[in-house]
């Protein structure tokens, strides 16, 4: 089905091609571990955490 | 619009989430997940489309309303802004893989809107702004493992 006529030669929001994303999902099932991969990423996010530098 | 409710207006983002071939397995989750955000004032959702790209590439755009039964979606499909244009369809369908169905979600973050609107009331101006991927994040704790492992 096509789009609504109101759509048609409006000026778009979207200015340029999106890029596609890596797939987060992707990042979390590779490996030996996945569960431990994404309580990595829980720590990661934890309060309280403090960056060191 | 006036130039209070502009001032109010939230950060404006898109999301274009893909269904694989073969992948798609569709029990109103998402949909009530929607429906949660938007009543719980977190977002408002301006525009929402369905992208279809077959396998050689061509891009066939519908509405919300055309996608079937909307189920929790039909008083968030009525309030729609309809605010993509057909020329965004290539360049929101650009990232899709041949064969595969996405969803296109226009939402304005409702949340943020009073914290923006109290930074332009202070004077502040958002300067820059952006999203960072899992993996990067999967990156730097595994690196500070690994130096904490080493000791380096």
């Amino acid at each position: 089905m096509p789009l609504r006529a109101a759509r048609i030669g409006r000026v778009g929001v979207v200015g340029a091609p999106v890029a596609r994303a890596a797939v987060v999902g992707a990042a979390i099932r590779p490996g030996p571990a996945p569960v431990a991969k994404a309580a990595v990423v829980g720590a990661a996010i934890t309060p309280g955490r403090r960056r060191r530098i | 619009m006036t130039d209070y409710e502009l001032d109010a207006l939230g950060p404006v983002d898109f999301l274009v989430v893909e269904f694989p071939p073969g992948e798609a397995n569709f029990r109103g989750e998402i949909a009530q997940e929607l429906v949660n955000l938007a009543e719980a004032g977190t977002i408002r959702v301006i525009d929402a489309i369905v992208l279809v790209k077959d396998e050689a590439g061509v891009v066939d755009a519908m509405e919300l309303s055309d996608a079937g039964d909307l189920g929790g979606l039909v008083e968030i499909e009525s309030q729609l802004a309809e605010l993509l244009a057909a020329d965004d369809v290539e360049h929101l369908a650009a990232a899709m893989q041949p064969g595969s169905v996405a969803g296109v979600l226009v939402y304005e973050n409702l949340w943020a809107a009073p914290f923006a609107a109290a930074a332009r009331s202070a004077g502040g101006q958002l300067i820059a702004g952006g999203r960072i991927p899992i993996q990067a994040i999967i990156a730097s704790i595994e690196a500070d493992a690994a130096l904490e492992t080493t000791g380096a």
